[in-house]
């Protein structure tokens, strides 16, 4: 039985090197995108269809003192995704080790994914017209090997192993970044049903442009929890009172009737 | 006194513009209808095959839309037929007493147990109410639809609402397209109002009947332009 897995991004050891985009592309087979100039070291906006992570820089000056932080931004993982409440085509599902899945067979790019994402992480290929986004290198973890982000970097932020093990090892050092880092705070484990990706961060999620409550928008669930249903009852309530309608008109012969007028006209000669 | 009526006696009642804002709906409605219940439930995704699968139901279903609001829009600036489809709007906007002493007593004539109600202009209360309804709801579904189209040139928030307006009103307005089905076709009553989606004309005594305010608007109209016929006649 697969049990359920856990990335745990140490951001207090980050050095911004971005290995990890490359050996995400590398991995799988994802082409190089043209970049931009964000801020300071940052090429990437956002995830896209081609690049499934990326790191965004922030810079922070305070005491005459500089300070840069650094987020690896991809899917989260989330244990209760909008995207999969959104999906038009059950595309989206989850695994037993605690990854949300695209099948590409299913998915038809209509987009729901992309605009549910508290994120804004899948995106629509535009010429597949397939909504990609990080597959947590499943390839490569269910057959015992490392993520290629966790595998290639460096300093070792990037960490992979079982859930309950590695939510405690990131307990530990949360406790030990506190001392320096007053504001520091665990992102991500009770977010969303707990993301399967899970950060330590240094400063408050907003320093990082991180929704600090991400959840599901409201609209994703009137839609599907309530207006799909509301609106089959309302299609059966009608298609109930259709029948009742005929019913009723028959019980009281106002089809006869009418049809005795027809006939009766016939005969005096009216058509 | 009421007027008695021969069974030939027939009634002018929608123009060629009126027809065809009508049908061009009613076939649109249904192949929108059809094409988009793809996207609404996985259960009916299977039904779309027969137009080769949900990416030409999708391609179907904006090529459609198009047209729609192509046909009805032209059609809406053309002659008198275009006039008379600004007159319903103008009149659903105009709902008063009379208007709602009928919408009240619709659930019964909706079962055929009659109430007496106020004489009716060209549209009743019920009418007036559904046809207030289908052009909201198409507006929305318009609107909306075209957001869906182009995602990424409209602000994610505005999106996240478009999708549960779209499904919503399409929900909606095919649970009042049964009701109307019904009541066209299967009701004793008023399916004699489909001939005049037809033709164009009622028989006179339905639009009597139903429509009594109406019936003598277009009497009297009648009778002022045969006044005025024999006038000329007379002159000449």
């Amino acid at each position: 039985m697969t049990t359920r897995k856990l990335v745990f991004t140490d951001t207090s050891l980050c050095t911004g090197c971005k290995a990890c985009s490359v050996a995400c592309k590398a991995w799988n087979d994802l082409p190089p995108e043209k970049t931009d100039f964000v801020t300071s070291y940052q090429v990437q906006k956002e995830t896209t269809a081609k690049t499934w992570t990326y790191i965004s820089f922030h810079e922070k000056f305070a005491n005459g003192k500089m300070t840069m932080r650094m987020f690896k931004h991809q899917c989260y993982h989330c244990a209760d995704p909008s995207c999969m409440k959104a999906c038009s085509s059950d595309a989206i599902y989850k695994t037993e080790s605690g990854y949300t899945l695209i099948d590409h067979d299913k998915c038809i790019g209509c987009g729901y994914c992309v605009s549910s994402c508290p994120w804004e992480v899948p995106m629509v290929d535009p010429e597949t017209k397939k909504s990609y986004k990080c597959t947590g290198c499943i390839d490569r973890v269910e057959n015992g090997m490392l993520p290629a982000c966790a595998f290639t970097c460096q300093p070792g932020a990037i960490q992979f192993g079982e859930y309950n093990e590695m939510i405690k090892k990131a307990r530990i050092r949360l406790a030990e970044v506190l001392e320096f880092y007053p504001n520091a705070n665990l992102y991500g484990e009770k977010l969303m049903g707990g993301t399967n990706y899970v950060y330590l961060l240094l400063d408050k999620p907003d320093t990082y442009g991180l929704p600090k409550n991400p959840s599901t928008p409201w609209s994703l669930t009137l839609w599907k929890s309530v207006i799909h249903p509301l609106g089959g009852v309302a299609i059966g309530a009608a298609a109930l009172a259709v029948i009742a309608g005929v019913a009723s008109n028959a019980a009281l012969g106002n089809y006869r009737a009418k049809k005795e007028n027809a006939e009766n006209s016939h005969m005096e000669g009216g058509e | 006194m009421e007027p008695t009526f021969k069974k030939s006696d027939k009634i002018f009642r929608f123009t060629v513009g009126e027809r065809v804002a009508h049908w061009s709906h009613a076939i649109s409605f249904f192949i929108l209808l059809f094409t988009g219940l793809g996207m609404i439930s996985m259960f009916f995704r299977p039904a779309v095959g027969i137009v080769g699968g949900i990416d030409v139901a999708r391609n179907i279903h904006r090529v459609v839309a198009v047209l729609f609001v192509v046909v009805f829009v032209v059609n809406l600036f053309i002659g008198e037929g275009g006039r008379n489809v600004r007159a319903w709007v103008r009149e659903i906007l105009a709902f008063d007493k009379k208007d709602l002493a009928h919408f009240m007593i619709f659930p019964f004539e909706f079962f055929g147990l009659h109430r007496p109600y106020p004489p009716q202009g060209k549209f009743n209360g019920g009418e007036k109410f559904n046809s207030a309804l289908m052009i909201t709801g198409m507006v929305c579904l318009v609107i909306t639809g075209f957001m869906m189209w182009f995602p990424t040139a409209i602000p994610r928030v505005i999106l996240q609402w478009a999708y549960p307006a779209h499904a919503g009103f399409a929900l909606l307005l095919t649970a009042v397209l049964l009701a109307h089905l019904y009541l066209s076709l299967l009701h004793p009553d008023s399916n004699q109002a489909l001939k005049g989606m037809f033709n164009g004309y009622v028989p006179a005594k339905f639009a009597y009947e139903h429509y009594e305010k109406w019936y003598y608007k277009v009497k009297s109209e009648e009778n002022v332009k045969e006044q005025a016929k024999r006038e000329i006649a007379a002159d000449g």
